[in-house]
């Protein structure tokens, strides 16, 4: 019992993982705006400047009714128009009327402006891009109607929430089993790798089940890792399976684990099968480096952290995000021990009898 | 351990061994390059006009299935009392660097054979020939070394041609891509002003699988 603690608390991590990771309500966000003084669809495009315009706005997780709901479209670095009057409908709907000012110092054509809105009790929300607004003045010059009411008094919800991120809305909530999911195949493999070597170096065949175990476990952990990530993909880039180079190099990689699984299967006499297996766990670690960590520098990705630095600095993660991410990798990790420990202790088990005989 | 002497006489003498019983039997090399001609001669017939950028892939692919067939018997196409002769006679890293040279040399062969037909039935699109010779020497020896390494390995297990085939195709994917890319640049398909950091990285890769294959085979010649 005293050895199995590690056991216990990987499951105590993944059950705090879970729990957490999924009862974590995310902060209020803006769904979406829509114009209701212009017909639906094309609303974008027929905005002007010098209009009044109202707006719908829906909210995520918000508590409008019984708020001081203040608005603004904030033109970047310029300065911000506030809502002149204010609509609550229901808790997550809102009418916004705004007088767009006649002097825009735009240098487009079409200007983009965010929509920032905030309570007390839930913070500030922002969509950013979220109206866009044609000018043929170009007036850069006059921007004193973009001063009169800056954006003030902005407070934070209290409490632990989860961002919310415009496109991935609910699902950020997979970081905890995607990501932790790769980690943890990498560091098996880093095991297995090493029980290879030592196998070479020793001729024990305890080590070749050790080294083989370990790659059972990773490959199976990857398949979950291409399969979460697909889910992802669906809800985020919408499709199971896109181009996206990360995305084929670790099924390539994927590929050259279950080559090697087969490649034990193939072969009857033990001490052969251990040694050319553990010579290609070894080879295929060393090929599986340019897959996984150069390819996928040189060309642009849709995953984060590609064509720059990794994606867990940064504006990338929250350490509400982090509080939960980094135990799930833990937790995975000791869960891909346990399960790879109990299937070598299966294997050496089988070897014992099967010596007997 | 062993002692690691190479002998520049006894890799010679491997490979002008492989290369008399290649054009001893001349069913294999004939068969390689009819294979070859074959495809090349099938997408001629059904493609008509190539683009550019199909006439590099399928060039590379050709290269790469006819490079298997050949290359798979590197360690089967002799008996087992052979070896045992070879490793009275020769120390492991004498073995393994003849029959990467040896392989080397048969892939950039296979390749410009493969780019001539090519290039009679179907054109020519290569605008910088000194770029694409360079990404092509790189990765040929990507190719011929892992498929070098993955037919020692799957050499005796029951069956290897299939066994090779599903070993080597995920291994030398990153080689293939990056060459292919080179090749590409060297069309004039893709503009690309580092292109030199690309062939690096080739270079690279090459490094690591030969680096790899050196530190390992000692351990599977014992046998």
């Amino acid at each position: 019992m005293r050895q199995n603690w590690w056991k216990f608390l990987g499951i105590a991590i993944l059950i705090y993982t879970v729990i957490v990771g999924m009862s974590t309500p995310l902060k209020p966000g803006v769904l979406r705006i829509d114009s209701l003084s212009v017909g639906q669809g094309d609303n974008n495009a027929s905005i002007t400047h010098g209009e009044t315009h109202k707006f719908r706005v829906k909210g995520y997780n918000t508590n409008f009714l019984d708020n001081d709901n203040r608005a603004w479209l904030k033109l970047d670095s310029i300065g911000s128009v506030k809502a002149k009057a204010v609509n609550v409908i229901n808790d997550t709907e809102i009418d916004l009327t705004f007088d767009i000012p006649n002097h825009f110092p735009a240098r487009d054509t079409f200007e983009s402006l965010t929509l920032v809105l905030h309570n007390t009790e839930d913070g500030a929300a922002i969509l950013p891009d979220a109206v866009f607004v044609k000018s043929d003045l170009t007036d850069i010059e006059n921007n004193a109607e973009w001063k009169i009411n800056p954006i003030s008094n902005l407070t934070d919800k209290t409490g632990m929430q989860f961002p919310y991120r415009s496109v991935l809305h609910e699902t950020i909530r997979n970081t905890f089993f995607h990501i932790p999911l790769w980690f943890s195949m990498f560091i098996l493999l880093i095991v297995s790798l090493v029980y290879s070597v030592k196998y070479l170096r020793s001729g024990n065949l305890k080590h070749d089940i050790y080294a083989s175990a370990m790659v059972n476990v990773a490959v199976l952990f990857g398949i979950l890792g291409i399969i979460t990530g697909s889910l992802w993909a669906k809800y985020t880039w919408g499709t199971f399976w896109t181009t996206d180079v990360k995305l084929n190099m670790s099924t390539v990689a994927m590929l050259i684990y279950v080559a090697s699984l087969i490649l034990r299967s193939s072969i009857n006499d033990i001490d052969r099968r251990a040694k050319l297996s553990a010579s290609y766990n070894i080879f295929a670690f060393a090929a599986l480096i340019p897959l996984v960590f150069i390819i996928p520098r040189l060309t642009d990705s849709l995953h984060p952290g590609n064509g720059g630095n990794p994606a867990l600095g940064g504006e990338d993660m929250e350490n509400t995000l982090r509080m939960v991410f980094y135990p799930a990798i833990m937790g995975f990790t000791l869960l891909g021990l346990w399960m790879s420990s109990t299937l070598i202790r299966y294997e050496l088990i089988k070897d014992k009898w099967m010596t007997r005989k | 351990m062993y002692i690691c002497i190479m002998n520049i006489v006894h890799i010679w003498a491997i490979i002008k061994k492989d290369i008399d019983i290649e054009l001893r039997q001349k069913y294999a090399i004939g068969g390689t390059f009819l294979f070859a001609i074959t495809s090349a001669y099938i997408i001629y017939k059904s493609f008509g006009e190539l683009k550019a950028m199909e006439w590099n892939i399928l060039v590379w692919i050709i290269v790469l299935y006819a490079g298997l067939n050949a290359i798979v018997k590197s360690f089967i196409q002799e008996k087992k009392e052979t070896y045992l002769y070879y490793y009275s006679l020769f120390g492991p890293l004498e073995v393994i660097v003849a029959k990467l040279i040896y392989n080397y040399l048969f892939t950039i062969f296979l390749s410009f054979a493969v780019i001539g037909v090519f290039s009679v039935l179907l054109g020519n699109p290569i605008e910088d020939v000194g770029l694409f010779i360079k990404a092509l020497f790189l990765g040929a020896l990507g190719i011929s070394s892992v498929f070098t390494f993955v037919s020692s390995v799957s050499g005796s297990s029951s069956s290897s041609s299939t066994m090779m085939s599903i070993l080597a195709l995920p291994l030398v994917l990153p080689s293939v891509l990056i060459m292919e890319r080179t090749t590409a640049v060297a069309m004039r398909l893709i503009n690309d002003s580092e292109i030199y950091e690309d062939l690096m990285i080739l270079g690279g890769i090459d490094l690591l699988l030969i680096g790899m294959i050196i530190l390992i085979f000692p351990g599977l010649w014992k046998e």
